[in-house]
Order: structure tokens, then sequence, then C-alpha cells
């Protein structure tokens, strides 16, 4: 499994996890289930928060590119070994298993289908 | 010469406060309940240090601050020298600049690189109560860090509010370890930041426990619910590894000036508080006299560093002066209309719960801590249920002793306390546990266990808290099986701060992806936070009452936070002044002083706030237990 990679850049939040707003924040913890699973198949998956990790939004030349000319919405970016895969919301799963190439798990996570 | 034995009659182990050794930077934190005279202790030590030849900086952490009231003299948020004496520097830390400067911090490299809608979901990202938390925490952890001085005063924010800061440094070191092994986020700011920070962090905490470095110093007033409090404080503060080295007692009565019963009555029964305490807490204790005007100024303020580092006291007027004093008169406000839910359209309100169209009555009790808050909410509440109105009475103060008023245990759920009348108490911790319970049952059979193991850690972050007890009030708030809710609310800049939350909350709303799932889960939230904020603002459906008493501190608290609750379109509607001092009870030159003193306040409270006052004379007891609560209520 080497050199299978997953980046997202995630928007201004309080917590990637969805845990820690106001309410719980279900897209949030679906993206956080399906981070969980890849990293035990042996996926490599990083998570930026731009309230967070400013530093590495433009320390990525796709991302800061991306970021310069659309602005905020452009957020979230979702990269696959390198490449933008999905920008202003977040792949499934599934789509993720696609682009890397790989099976999905099939127990788990249980509920990964958005809409 | 009386005058020097009484107060040591019981207290006779008189303990000078120590003059630390200057080789290295001291600190002392003054802690205690609001309005038991923190800020004057912690000033007459600072001037008492700086006037030894120590160079001395007294800070405060206090939203509500007044040490430039006792300092006759702007301080503000920067170190500021003190006027008319060597060696002494002040600073208040406000809390909202605290943040803007934070934030500034973090964001200032990316301005000009990154576009501007980014760069302003950034500065809103930074605006919510956990930067605001963090900010002032920095702040605050920064003068330790400063080797500038040799002794360095912090007069503390109010107890409750204090054990959270203190508690903090330890719960974010560890919450920053987990973080960092974990998914790399925290909800507490930028992750380079607090990574950068965590040795310093770790490092205040250690100075903290230091008690070589670091004393801790506890004012109570000579009153049982004063002694309850710093009891539990201390014992809130040994189990973060602190423990409290010198105790003061402040206020105490002169003996010489209580000839009348009704003060007779009163010096004895501190005095019983008095060996209570000993018994209690045993360690070294300094008895404080009770002075018969404000301590403001250089000489005031020495004056006290006398009696507290010397043991001088303060000689008093036992005589009968001349009587014509300013009386102040005070019309009685509508308290029905205020206190009341609207009642014409039923006669028969036998606790009958609310019926269709109607609304629940909102009464919030505000002002600074020590001026019987929690005993006029208290009032209001029995008011309501003698009136026959179903009534719950909701303390959010964190260091809560409504079960002490009523001499019932109230808990995290409402319990009957008599007819009518339920209460509750908003414990942080309680309301926190339930909410953590509540999201992990919820995402049971959902998640993968992985998930549901992270969720776990991950909940476990002092923003959450914040949140879960918020969560709990805005319940409380939207009940219909009430017809009057009365909040017992924390001291003055908690509470706003609680207050403010769902305004910030809403903002925070407002920036999660509106897709799928998230959207209806924004739309619900949203909604029900615009109807809290609504029913904030109405009122007839909302009064907020501040409870102060007439002295300079507490008015110009409760003014500062009254402008405050008017930015967030909240008007305060009545005011209640309490402990006043009848005429009857005035009858030698000390109490006469100190009832000019509250006359002088009371006309400044009328022309200030321009609201009706209700005056609330001092009672011969505290009110403890529910004979007394119902004879405060009789007054009404």
């Amino acid at each position: 499994m080497q050199g299978k990679k997953v980046s997202i850049y995630d928007p201004a939040l309080c917590c990637s996890t969805g845990l820690c707003g106001p309410v719980v924040d279900p897209v949030l913890v679906k993206v956080n289930d399906a981070v969980l699973a890849l990293r035990k198949q042996g996926v490599e998956v990083e998570r930026f928060n731009l309230a967070q990790q400013i530093k590495d939004f433009t320390a990525n030349t796709a991302v800061a590119a991306l970021l310069h000319n659309n602005g905020k919405n452009i957020l979230p970016i979702t990269l696959v070994n390198g490449a933008v895969v999905k920008t202003g919301a977040y792949p499934s799963y599934e789509d993720l298993c696609r682009a890397l190439e790989i099976e999905p798990l099939r127990h788990k996570p249980m509920t990964l289908s958005l809409q | 010469m009386i005058r020097a034995m009484n107060a040591t009659r019981v207290m006779n182990n008189h303990v000078k406060v120590e003059i630390p050794s200057i080789n290295k930077q001291r600190y002392i934190f003054f802690s205690g309940k609001g309005g038991v005279g923190k800020t004057t202790m912690a000033a007459a030590s600072a001037v008492h240090y700086a006037e030894s030849g120590k160079k001395t900086l007294i800070v405060t952490t206090d939203p509500a601050s007044n040490l430039a009231d006792v300092f006759e003299q702007e301080i503000g948020h920067k170190i500021t020298p003190v006027k008319g004496i060597q060696n002494l520097w002040a600073m208040e830390i406000e809390p909202d600049q605290a943040t803007r400067e934070y934030r500034e911090r973090i964001i200032a490299p990316y301005r000009g690189i990154m576009p501007d809608d980014v760069i302003a979901s950034l500065e809103e990202n930074l605006s919510g109560p956990c930067t605001t938390e963090m900010a002032a925490f920095d702040r605050f952890i920064g003068f330790m860090e400063d080797d500038g001085y040799d002794i360095i005063v912090f007069d503390t924010a109010p107890t409750g509010h204090t054990l959270r800061l203190l508690e903090l440094p330890v719960d974010w070191s560890r919450h920053i370890g987990q973080a960092a092994a974990g998914s790399g986020q925290t909800c507490l700011g930028p992750v380079q930041t607090i990574q950068d920070s965590k040795d310093k962090y770790d490092r205040a905490t250690a100075l903290l426990r230091d008690a070589g470095r670091t004393t801790f110093i506890f004012v109570m007033r000579p009153e049982e619910l004063s002694l309850y409090e710093t009891l539990r404080a201390s014992k809130e503060l040994e189990t973060i590894g602190i423990r409290a080295t010198t105790l003061i007692i402040n206020g105490i009565l002169p003996e010489e000036v209580c000839g009348i019963e009704f003060f007779r009555k009163k010096y004895e029964a501190q005095q019983q508080v008095l060996r209570s305490t000993a018994e209690a807490i045993h360690t070294p204790a300094s008895s404080m006299l009770l002075r018969d005007n404000e301590v403001k100024g250089l000489p005031a303020l020495r004056s006290v560093a006398d009696e507290l580092f010397h043991d001088r006291k303060p000689s008093f007027q036992s005589v009968a002066g001349p009587g014509a004093l300013d009386s102040v008169f005070l019309e009685k406000p509508d308290i029905e209309r205020l206190w009341l839910p609207g009642h014409t359209s039923r006669p028969d309100n036998s606790g009958a719960p609310l019926l269709a169209g109607e609304k629940t009555k909102s009464l919030f009790f505000t002002g600074k801590g020590g001026v019987g808050k929690t005993s006029i909410s208290c009032v209001a509440a029995l008011f309501n249920a003698q009136q026959g109105f179903k009534t719950l009475l909701v303390t959010t103060d964190p260091a809560a002793h409504i079960g002490e008023v009523l001499n019932v245990s109230v808990g995290a759920q409402p319990v009957n306390v008599a007819d009518n009348l339920d209460a509750v108490m908003v414990d942080q911790k309680a309301a926190f546990k339930e909410y953590k319970e509540k999201v992990l049952l919820d995402a049971q059979g959902k998640y993968s266990d992985d998930m549901l193991a992270a969720m776990d850690e991950e909940l476990n972050s002092p923003c959450t808290e914040e949140m879960a007890a918020f969560d709990k009030f805005m319940q409380f708030m939207e009940s219909s099986e009430y017809r009057t809710v009365v909040f017992d609310t924390a001291p003055t800049g908690h509470t706003l701060r609680l207050l403010e939350l769902p305004f910030d909350y809403a903002k925070q709303v407002e920036m999660m992806a509106g897709t799928g799932d998230t959207a209806a889960v924004k739309e619900s939230t949203q909604n029900r936070f615009k109807k809290i904020i609504q029913t904030l603002r109405d009122r007839e459906r909302t009064v907020f009452t501040f409870v102060l008493y007439p002295e300079s501190t507490p008015l110009l608290e409760s003014y500062r936070a009254m402008l405050d609750l008017r930015t967030a379109g909240i008007e305060t509607q009545l005011i209640v002044a309490n402990l006043l001092l009848t005429d009857r009870v005035c009858s030698n030159g000390f109490f006469r002083n100190r009832q000019k003193m509250q006359m002088k306040y009371l006309k400044e409270i009328q022309q200030k706030f321009d609201l009706p006052v209700l005056g609330f004379p001092l009672m011969q007891d505290e009110i403890r237990g529910f004979e007394l609560l119902r004879r405060a209520t009789a007054l009404l």
C-alpha cells in the first residue's frame, strides 16, 4: 500500500471531527469515519484545517492557487496522491476508494454513503 | 482599648503575610468569591510590597475589574505605572482586547497572501468562545514568564471562574498531547500555535504548583456561605495539586461599634463563623475589620496594608454622632408586572402548567458575586410560587449555593422545594457528561468502533463543556412545564459570556457546510438560537434584574454589565439595591458613615441607571432555610 495518500484541506472549522460545534455535524463525522477506515487500510491521510493550519494551505501550490483564484468556497479540497480529485464538497468513502484504486471495506465503516 | 483585641479573640494566630525573598520572582494569587474584598487585599498587598522596595506588578484577570477604581486612575489593557508610588505597576487584562491581539498574531502573516474571504473566515473562526478563553489565558501565562518583577500579584476572577481558568492548563496540555497523536486537531486554535505553547503551559502549571514560588491567598467574609464557598474552592484547588497557604477573613465588625442588639447579634454570628472557620481550615488566617468607608486611593490602601501586615487595627468612631442624613426616596417598583407572568387572563393559577398560547416568563438575576443575588432570586422564585405560578429556579453559578439558601440539596434534575416551586442546578461537569453520553449514544450503530473511540476522546475538550452547559441552559428557557423560570446567574463577566454564546453559536452554525444532513441540522439549530435570542430581547417575556449593594465597585461593575447587555439588544428592567442600612439600626457614627456612603451611591444608582430601584434592607440573619426566605419574601 505504499504511496497511497489522501490530503484533505478543510474550510475553517472549530474541529475537523464535527464534534466541537454547537451541534454535531453529521457530514464531518462521516468524513472522519472514512478517514479512520482508510487509515486502517494503510492509506496515509492528512487533514488541514484552515482555521488552524493556514501555513499548509500556502505550502501546497495547487491548493494555494485554487484558493487564491476562487476564494474560500472552493474548500474543502481533496487530493489523492497529490492530484486534486474534488473541490467544494467532501468525497464519499467510496469515491476515495475508487480514486485510490482500492477495495472498500465491506463491513466498516457502516454508514458512509453521503445522500 | 478593646478595639485591638476583638478580632483576635478567636483568631489570635494573626499571621503576617510573609514577605517573599527576592531572589526569584514570586506570584501571589488572591482567590475568593466576588465582593469579599479581593481587589482591596491584592491592591493593599501590592502597595505594601512596592513600598518595601520590591518591583511589583498587579494584574487583574477579572473581566469586570475594578482595579482602576481602587487606585483612582485609568489603567486598562497595558502595564501602567501607579501614580504617587514607586515600584508599582498595574494592568487590567481586557478579554476582548486580548482576543484581538491573539487573533492578529495568528492572521497577520497571511494578510495579502490569502484572499480576503479566507482572511475574513479566519477572523470569524477565531472569534468564538474558545479563542476568547485561550487568548485571556495566553496573556495571563505570559505574565508568569515575565521576569521583570520581583512580585506579581494577581487579583483573580471570582472563584468558580478562577478554578476553571486554573484547571485549563492541565486539561489543555493533556488535550494537546492527544490531539497531536490523533487527528492533529484541537478545538483551541491553530495546532501549531498551541504546540509551540505547550511547554509554556506545562511550565505555568508547574509554577502554579510550586509553593516556593506561588502563594494562593483565599479571601472570605465572616459568613457561613462564604466559608462554605471557600472550603469548596480550596478542595477544588487541591484536586489539581494546589494548596492555599493563607486565608484572609475580611469585613469583621469591630466589637466596639456593635452596641445595639441588631449588630450585636450580627457580631456574635460572625464570631461563630470565625470559630467554625478555624476548625475547618487549618491554614494561617488574618482577620480584617470592616471599615466605615470605602477603601479607595493610596492612603486608604496603606492603612489596610498596615492592618494586614502589621496587625495595626484602625480605630472607629463609636459614639453617637449628629443625625440628619440625606435620605433617598425610592419609589416602589411594580414588582408584580416585572416579576410575575401576565396573569390577567387566568385568575386561577394554582400551579397549572402553561396553556396553549401562554409563554414562560424568564427572570434573570445578575450582578457581582456577594451582593445577595442568590437570595434575591430565591425571593423572586418564592414570590412567583406563592402567587400560584409553577416556578423553576435555575442556578448557572459554577459555585452554586442555592441549595444552601433553600436548605435542600439541589442537583442536575429539578427537585420540588415548596408548593409550585422546583429548583435545579446547571452543573457544567454533569451537563458535559450528559451531553457526551447523548452524542455517543446517537452515534452507536451508525459508525465504526474506531470512530466511536475517536469521538469519545475528541469530546473531552473544554469547549464541549461550555457547549453542554449552554445547551442545558437553553432547555430550561424552552421548558413549557413552568410559567416562570428564575435564573440565578453566574457573576457578571461570566454571565455575559454565557448569554453571548447564542450569538456566537448562531454565527458558527452559519459557517457549517450547508449540504445534505448538515443543512437540516443547521436549519433547526439556527431556528432554535433565533428563538432564544428573540426571547431574551422580549421585555414582556424576559426580565433582567441587577442586584447590587450601594457601593462604588458593585455599581460600576453592574453599569458596565448593563451596557454590555444593551449591545446584545437586551435592556435591563430593574435594579435591586440590597443590604440597605435602615435608620433604625444606624445608632452610631460607624454605621451612620456607612449609611451615608450607601445614600451617596443610591443617588448615583438612580441617576446612572435611570431604572426602577427596589430597596432591600440588610436582614438580621443570612437567608438560610425556608422560614427566613419566607420572611424575606414578605418584605416585597
